[in-house]
């Protein structure tokens, strides 16, 4: 097993590696963006334009060797844009299914609040269902199937902020943050002949994902971890700063993030450390603070982080 | 720092190498007391000699030239008159070491010279210093020696006159040194440690002191067990009919009872000797004189005028029993058949003897007057013989009412020569304080004096006793400690303490030695009709006792030793009064007891009785001035224990846990012991944060710790708690990483 998980970590760093050549510095964007992959959840990216959210998901695409897709959300976009749509053939004289951008592996959800709630929510519906229904015919979507999506900080105008029950959908929120100075430096050495993206190889098959996201399933959580889950989880539900805490959902999603994380990390047994580090990137965008909460500035993940730190970690079997 | 360990294992290995000689000494050193080895210290010096050339390394070929050299050197120191140099007696070394060798070829053992035994024991010795060198220093393997030096020293002890009390303590001390040394030194070298210097080493050393120190302190204080079966000492002796027993109270340690010269130092205890010296044929158990003694050391008795012996080939010496006419007399005969006299060469004879006599032509007798003793000259040597002796007696009847018209004090008129009145200088004041204390309500005159200082001891407590009898140290007296410290002891602390507190009162006494009555030989009488018996006089019976001088009577025995009766006569006073208080002593014949002479009498019985109890309670009790000490030693060793227990708590649950991990890795042991091992560090001072987990918290120990330990026992530790599976093979990493790591902190 130990061998067989280390064979695995190394073709977790080589996609990592892989993918670092187009995105500088940010390894912990791109390790979470496999663990929320690997644990067939999606990802919302939260952040200003241009610092590299769709290279990512193209990046990470090219490297899996999976189909790309983007949808662009713009505030006329019709939910039959995201999905398909069934076009009237005269020529065979029946209705054909053109499929939408959905249809793909890797779907890139690129500015999900500047649409309207009616599109977001075809799009955040088919992520949980993992099919969609057009013109009273059900079909399912690829598998695996993995969507990005980036929004825009709320506080820019003319967005529409996904509702809480929309991002609960979403396994993890991350932000990805300006690179440093010498990052960028790097970044631009790299694209100043040929994008690197282009050169980009595929370094695992659509199969081998498929196969480890099967044994993602099978990382041990051992009864002390499940409750220590369980106790971060209720904990939100308790403190009195936040007005709404994470749902039973919540607890799944750190549960199969956690499995995730101690998988690329050569694991089959998932340590308190997993579900510590998951937590935050888990937890944040599922919670709603109370006014006061947002009136002390203090945000989302402060307040995880001492919620966390206040958890009595399971140091014994069974505990 | 690779050269300064070197040092350091340099310096172990030369204290290691000198222990290993230490003991070495002490297994040469009793062999001058239990076998005929004269010039032990020769021994120990060539022993010195040859570890020391082992020390300084020489090279390979100096060495053995250099000891062969001292051993010839000793050789010739010991056994030949030409020296060193003139190489004449080189000569007869080779003669002696060819026919000793021809002697060994044909296994005739008894013609090997002591040259050539000690030729072999020198190389011995040589080769030992090899053999301590390569256990000691190059194996570092010093238990099989220390624990054989110890069976050896404790088997000598038990089975031999040798005493180890003292080697034991040495023993002790030296081997526990080298041990921890030795154990210091193997950890060091195991475990890679960096050896401390400077103070880090004072802090090392001290507890070490302190442990050895305390060990050997409280060893030697508490109290022991008394020994589980009789000392076989006498036991083997008997069997090998040696009895040269150095005598009653010749000086330190425990003696073997007996009748001995030497009485300068008294003290001890002693133990008991059924080798018989004598038979007696006579009609009671009489004492049997021998000698006295007339001058007090403070710690035993001397003779200030050895005087002028009267020979006489007849053996009628009428000086022997000079009374004055106011003593009856009752003619009484006696035999003597000597069977293992020992030192004994003089005849023991009883009060009122006249005339000695033996079967054997040309023997010739003497007596001393001055100092009591009667012995027999053969071929001009003074000899006992085997054939025996036949004594003449009038005994005594002491007149008491005559004794009792005596004053106290001497008077010039007694004639009697001043030094029975000879006390030491340094006599505690005391002695004499309580002397006058005690005849402070009686008459008074010098009998009644002495009849009260004689039943002192009996009224007030004293305890007969023949083991831990404490010797008095070099400022000490030997009364003075009897009287008022131990109050326990035999025949020469009653006598003697009688006889000095009689002087200070100005009663002139001495100091008498001999044998008692002994018991019956035979159940059936051997003589009927006769009104005689055999009496058995064995060493046990060896005793002393006191003379007190009357004028007009003379020199009159006086019996304060508890348990012993007083075999003289006294005549019987007019008064009713008188004839009860005296009964104890009288001594008719027909009611005398047939051979006891300890307290057998009808009404001495429920004493007797008593004393028996009075033993008892004093052997718990012991004696008052120790109990305090013992009590001290006690407690402070159950202090130290607690505080040591406490200090060394987490070293020895790590050592418990440790066994307990090693032996049987299960889950809760694991659990256990790692816990145990966050307990270690919360104590050092690194807290386990609340949310941090055991990776974190490990990793912070390792960056303090400066390596990646706790990061491996943890892993395997995590994957034991948070993969629920038993970590089988990796159990022993687990064991080995805890133990590393644990010793790592507790070094801290």
């Amino acid at each position: 097993m130990n061998q067989q998980m280390a064979k695995q970590q190394t073709k977790i760093n080589e996609l990592v590696e892989n993918i670092e050549k187009v995105m500088v510095g940010k390894r912990e964007a791109i390790e979470l963006t496999i663990v929320a992959l690997l644990a067939q959840g999606h990802v919302l990216l939260e952040d200003v334009p241009g610092v590299g959210k769709t290279m990512l998901v193209r990046a990470l695409a090219k490297s899996v060797d999976l189909q790309f897709s983007r949808i662009q959300f713009t505030p006329d976009l019709l939910p039959s844009d995201v999905t398909g749509v069934s076009i009237y053939n005269q020529k065979e004289m029946k209705f054909e299914f053109q499929p939408g951008p959905i249809m793909g592996n890797i779907v890139l959800a690129d500015e999900i609040n500047r649409t309207s709630p009616k599109t977001q929510s075809a799009l955040l519906e088919s992520m949980e269902e993992k099919h969609i229904t057009v013109d009273g015919v059900t079909m399912r979507l690829n598998d695996p199937f993995f969507v990005l999506a980036t929004q825009n900080p709320i506080e820019y105008e003319g967005t529409y902020p996904l509702p809480e029950a929309q991002l609960d959908r979403f396994l993890l929120k991350l932000k990805m943050g300006y690179p440093l100075k010498q990052e960028e430096i790097t970044m631009l050495d790299r694209t100043s002949n040929v994008h690197p993206i282009d050169t980009l190889t595929p370094v695992m098959t659509r199969e081998e994902l498929l196969e480890k996201q099967n044994e993602v399933r099978d990382v041990h959580v051992s009864d002390s971890i499940k409750k220590y889950i369980v106790e971060i989880v209720s904990n939100t539900r308790k403190n009195p700063l936040i007005q709404l805490g994470a749902s039973p959902r919540a607890s799944i999603a750190l549960m199969k993030a956690a499995q995730a994380y101690a998988y690329i990390h050569g694991r089959d047994y998932t340590v308190p450390d997993d579900v510590k580090y998951m937590a935050p990137h888990v937890l944040s965008h599922r919670l709603l603070l109370t006014s006061e909460a947002k009136f002390e500035g203090k945000t989302d993940k402060q307040i995880l982080e001492d919620l966390i730190k206040k958890t009595m970690i399971p140091i014994e079997r069974g505990s | 720092m690779r050269l300064k360990d070197m040092s350091t294992s340099k310096w172990t290995g030369i204290a290691l190498y000198i222990g290993s000689m230490l003991l070495l000494m002490e297994w040469v050193l009793p062999l001058g007391q239990v076998t005929d080895t004269g010039g032990t210290h020769l021994f120990i010096i060539y022993i010195v000699f040859c570890f020391v050339i082992s020390l300084i390394q020489l090279p390979m070929w100096v060495a053995p030239v250099l000891k062969l050299t001292g051993l010839m050197f000793l050789l010739n120191y010991i056994f030949y008159e030409p020296s060193f140099f003139s190489l004449a007696w080189l000569g007869e070394l080779l003669v002696d070491l060819q026919t000793s060798s021809q002697a060994l070829l044909g296994q005739s053992w008894i013609e090997l010279t002591p040259v050539f035994r000690t030729v072999l024991f020198l190389i011995l010795l040589w080769m030992m210093s090899y053999l301590l060198y390569y256990w000691f220093v190059v194996v570092k393997r010093p238990f099989s020696f220390v624990l054989l030096t110890f069976v050896y020293v404790t088997a000598l002890d038990t089975f031999t006159l040798y005493d180890g009390y003292v080697a034991i303590v040495r023993v002790f001390v030296i081997s526990v040194l080298i041990l921890i040394l030795a154990n210091m030194n193997r950890i060091v070298d195991q475990e890679d440690i960096k050896v401390p210097s400077g103070r880090k080493m004072a802090k090392w050393i001290a507890p070490m002191a302190v442990v050895v120190f305390i060990s050997a302190a409280v060893g030697f204080a508490a109290p022991k067990f008394e020994p589980q079966w009789p000392d076989p000492v006498s036991f083997i002796q008997a069997a090998g009919q040696n009895g040269f027993g150095s005598g009653d109270g010749s000086g330190a340690g425990v003696n073997r009872v007996g009748y001995g010269e030497h009485d300068d130092r008294l003290g001890g205890g002693f133990i008991m000797d059924d080798t018989t010296v004598f038979f007696a044929t006579a009609t009671s158990p009489r004492y049997w004189k021998v000698e006295t003694k007339d001058q007090y050391t403070g710690h035993g008795w001397v003779r200030s005028d050895e005087g002028t012996p009267t020979t006489n080939e007849s053996g009628h010496f009428p000086h022997i029993s000079d009374y004055g006419e106011s003593v009856e007399r009752n003619e009484t005969e006696a035999e003597l058949q000597f069977i293992d006299p020992g030192h004994l060469n003089k005849i023991p004879y009883l009060y009122g003897t006249e005339t000695v006599g033996t079967t054997v032509d040309g023997a010739s007798f003497y007596y001393n007057h001055t100092t009591g003793e009667l012995a027999s000259i053969i071929n001009e040597e003074q000899n006992l013989v085997d054939e025996g002796y036949y004594l003449e007696a009038g005994r005594p009847d002491f007149p008491r009412n005559a004794m009792r018209e005596v004053p106290v004090e001497h008077e010039e008129s007694d004639e009697m020569p001043e030094r029975y009145l000879q006390l030491p200088d340094d006599l505690p004041e005391r002695v004499s304080n309580l002397a006058e204390e005690i005849v402070s309500d009686v008459d008074e005159n010098r009998y009644d004096y002495a009849r009260a200082i004689e039943s002192y001891f009996e009224d007030s407590g004293f305890e007969y006793a023949t083991s831990d009898v404490s010797i008095p140290g070099d400022d000490e007296d030997y009364v003075d400690q009897f009287l008022f410290d131990t109050q326990r002891g035999y025949c020469d602390n009653y006598s003697t303490s009688m006889v000095v507190m009689l002087r200070s009162l100005d009663i002139p006494a001495r100091w008498a030695k001999g044998f008692t009555g002994g018991e019956r030989a035979f159940q059936q009488d051997v003589f009927p009709g006769e009104g005689s018996n055999v009496f058995e006089v064995q060493n046990n019976n060896a005793h002393s006792w006191v003379e007190v001088y009357f004028p007009e009577v003379g020199w009159v025995p006086f019996e304060p030793t508890i348990g012993f009766e007083n075999q003289a006569n006294f005549s019987t006073g007019e008064s009713i009064d008188d004839i009860l208080d005296e009964d104890r002593n009288e001594d008719d014949p027909l009611e005398a007891p047939e051979n006891e002479d300890q307290s057998d009498m009808d009404d001495l019985l429920d004493e007797g009785n008593e004393s028996e109890e009075d033993e008892t309670v004093g052997a718990i009790g012991q004696d008052g001035n120790f109990n305090w000490l013992h009590l001290l030693a006690i407690t402070i060793g159950t202090l130290l224990t607690i505080w040591l227990t406490y200090m060394y708590r987490s070293r020895i649950t790590a050592s418990w846990k440790e066994q307990k991990l090693k032996r049987k890795p299960s889950a809760k042991t694991i659990t256990k012991s790692y816990q145990f091992i966050l307990k270690l560090l919360e104590r050092e001072g690194y807290q386990f944060q609340s949310g941090e987990t055991l990776r974190e918290y490990a990793y912070n120990v390792d960056r303090m710790l400066g390596d990646r330990q706790m990061t491996e026992l943890t892993q395997y530790y995590e994957r034991f708690v948070y993969r629920e599976e038993d970590l089988n093979q990796e159990s022993d990493q687990f064991y080995q990483t805890w133990r590393k790591l644990t010793k790592q902190i507790l070094s801290k």
